[in-house]
């Protein structure tokens, strides 16, 4: 038998948690469709028809993806994450996160400057000079392809307004 | 002779140096998404969606279905060279194309791809030509009840001829219909789960959907396996490529064969990873060198590639002539279409001749650009895998993000593409199709309101799907066949394995 020892997750955890949450979504579609009349009017479906089948059949489809996964994983052999990946997938997604909740508040400008250099210098190992170097050219590159030639603006914060660009 | 003269009025418009710079351009941008892990081509076309907005619907159609090349040829190349497919549908090229990379046949393997791969893309394009003129005979039979039947094939074939779980399938797709649906609705102004947020008003788009689901989600899963490169170095030596292409016309049985499957499978919507599996398939049974296959057997690059290619070709005749796209990058587009203010539809080729056939035009000269082209850059392309992922990464991170924001410039899409992203990687862990839920966010709003103005027409009557008209009735029935397709079989199978079992007893 196989051990178990460096599963962080397995494939029947994941199959059930997936199945729970697009039920929860459908729930959710159909809770939400009720506002608008999910009855058959003089023509036709009323606005909440469609969303409202919809959300039942995922529903009821996730409801056999339920029972499929947990038949065909109930021994638990098959791992969905080992301990060894799931520090891989913290590890990117963390920074990605962060870079998000930074770029909603100081613009994807200053957002990516910080991304990219605290990753190259914590996770890649690189050095200063060269990390801030690769950043700040590839925000510059970005600023020239879409505020100039694109003509396409990124979101800014606080941050470009101080030094007087908008 | 009609198609000829419209295609020379294409080629009048395609034949320009803004044109010609733009398909350049498109070809290179292409190569790149395609060659760089977790973006491929459904996001790459999505990325460059929002700097078209402000082009001529031809200019812009013919910048994204240049990319759209490009990325098919990129991602054969890194399959070719680093035994990673740079795309779904190039999966198959790995098979053969890496082992022969490995005992020094790079430029041979190379030449080879990329000389199917245009063998099956300018029969692809030849095929469009000659069907096209005969779409436009469908054009004035379509109104509402014909649409909604056609769309209801298109969700109907995904479910029944997938080939993992049907129900995996249902709810990818169901998930798309609602994620479709929210926002004001196009018939009673309502607007519809969006929970009291103002930011929802507008809809959740399928770029986002797409951004997050292909791209952020890829890449969550080359991060997992911890991704290493064991490249193979890539000088192309010009005496190999003249072998190679010398070699091309003893591939003749195998070409046709892949072209015909690809072209079956872009235009049904079975898409371009389907179609270079089933010709690798059929190539290897059918070949007298079965053994060979797997080991660096040249047949079995030439079959995936031009079934690949031929399919990505295919798949823009049903968008542009049915709004039914043939693949995950054709429904992208399509929804650009939409935005460029133009309907997909048999009508677009009564109304907008110049746009067709511009197009179709586009797609000889493009794909003879992209095969001059991606044969010059390999070795620059290639030495692009070689800078460290932790920077190679990030910086697609940083793209994919900047794709998301400048869809409609809102805070509101950059979390979105987030959840995206982790659906995309569980889904594609779990084996649950992607493809379904990006089409489905593409046409739910569509498929709904042609149902609805249906019903508006026939006053609630559900009939009005199979008497309106010949064609609206066997178009439904060939989607009622193919959604309870799964279940046939089943029962075929079951009915069969009854019998055997009970001939064994007996």
């Amino acid at each position: 038998m196989r051990t178990t020892s460096g599963v962080l997750l397995t494939r029947l955890t994941m199959e059930v948690a997936t199945a729970l949450v697009t039920g929860l979504i459908g729930a959710t579609v159909c809770y939400g469709s009720l506002e608008f009349g999910i009855g058959w009017g003089d023509a036709g479906p009323q606005p909440g028809y469609f969303p409202f089948y919809v959300g039942l059949i995922v529903i009821i489809a996730s409801t056999v993806n339920l029972g499929f996964g947990i038949y065909h994983h109930r021994d638990r052999v098959e791992e969905f994450l080992t301990t060894e990946q799931g520090q891989r997938i913290l590890a990117f997604f963390g920074p990605m996160f962060l870079f998000v909740l930074v770029s909603s508040f100081l613009g994807l400008y200053v957002g990516m400057i910080l991304y990219l250099f605290s990753v190259m210098v914590f996770q890649g190992g690189y050095r200063l000079p060269k990390a801030l170097a690769v950043s700040l050219i590839t925000a510059i590159a970005n600023y020239f392809l879409f505020e100039v030639w694109f003509k396409v603006p990124l979101l800014k914060g606080p941050l470009e307004a101080l030094i007087g660009i908008h | 002779m009609d198609n000829f003269s419209n295609l020379m009025d294409g080629f009048a418009i395609a034949f320009s140096f803004f044109h010609l710079a733009l398909m350049a351009v498109g070809v290179l941008l292409g190569i790149l998404v395609g060659v760089l892990p977790g973006l491929g081509a459904p996001n790459g076309v999505s990325l460059l969606l929002p700097l078209t907005f402000t082009m001529d619907p031809v200019s812009a159609i013919i910048l994204l279905t240049s990319m759209y090349w490009g990325a098919l040829f990129g991602g054969s190349t890194t399959s070719i060279l680093f035994n990673i497919p740079g795309e779904p549908s190039s999966v198959a090229t790995t098979f053969d194309g890496y082992p022969m990379a490995q005992q020094g046949h790079a430029t041979h393997a190379l030449t080879l791809a990329f000389m199917s791969a245009g063998f099956g893309a300018m029969f692809g394009v030849v095929v469009i030509t000659v069907l096209s003129g005969w779409v436009t005979q469908f054009a004035l039979k379509f109104s509402s009840p014909e649409y909604f039947a056609v769309f209801l094939l298109t969700f109907a074939s995904f479910i029944g001829m997938g080939s993992g779980s049907a129900f995996k399938a249902i709810v990818s797709m169901m998930l798309g219909f609602a994620f479709a649906t929210v926002g004001m609705d196009g018939i009673s102004g309502n607007m519809r789960l969006t929970f009291g947020f103002s930011e929802l008003v507008k809809g959740i788009s399928f770029l986002v959907a797409v951004i997050g689901l292909f791209g952020l989600g890829e890449l969550m899963q080359t991060m997992e396996e911890g991704l290493r490169f064991d490249g193979i170095h890539a000088r192309i030596r010009v005496r190999d490529v003249f072998k190679a292409v010398a070699s091309m016309p003893s591939h003749w049985m195998t070409l046709l064969r892949s072209s015909l499957i690809g072209c079956w499978m872009g235009i049904t919507p079975g898409g371009p990873t389907a179609a270079s599996f089933m010709s690798y398939g059929l190539a290897k049974r059918f070949s007298r060198r079965k053994e060979h296959f797997g080991k660096g057997e040249p047949a079995g690059v030439v079959a995936p590639e031009t079934a690949d290619h031929s399919a990505g070709t295919c798949a823009i005749l049903p968008m542009l002539a049915l709004g039914v796209p043939g693949s995950a990058t054709a429904a992208v587009m399509m929804g650009g279409l939409m935005i460029w203010g133009l309907t997909p539809g048999p009508m677009l080729f009564i109304e907008r001749p110049d746009f067709v056939w511009g197009t179709i035009a586009s797609m000889y000269l493009g794909n003879v650009m992209a095969v001059v082209l991606v044969l010059a850059t390999v070795p620059m392309f290639a030495a692009i895998l070689r800078i460290p992922f932790s920077i190679i990464g990030p910086m697609i991170v940083v793209v994919c993000f900047i794709g998301a924001y400048t869809i409609s410039g809102s805070r509101l899409d950059l979390w979105l593409a987030l959840p995206f992203g982790i659906l995309g990687y569980v889904f594609k862990k779990l084996g649950y199709p992607i493809a379904p839920m990006v089409l489905a966010m593409v046409l739910g709003d569509k498929a709904e309101d042609a149902f609805r103005q249906s019903m508006m027409m026939s006053k609630g009557s559900l009939a009005i799907f199979w008497n309106n008209s010949a064609l609206v009735a066997t178009i439904m029935s060939l989607a009622m066949l193919l959604l309870f397709w799964p279940m046939v079989s089943m029962i075929i199978r079951r009915l069969r394995g009854a019998e055997h079992g009970k001939r064994i007893s007996a």
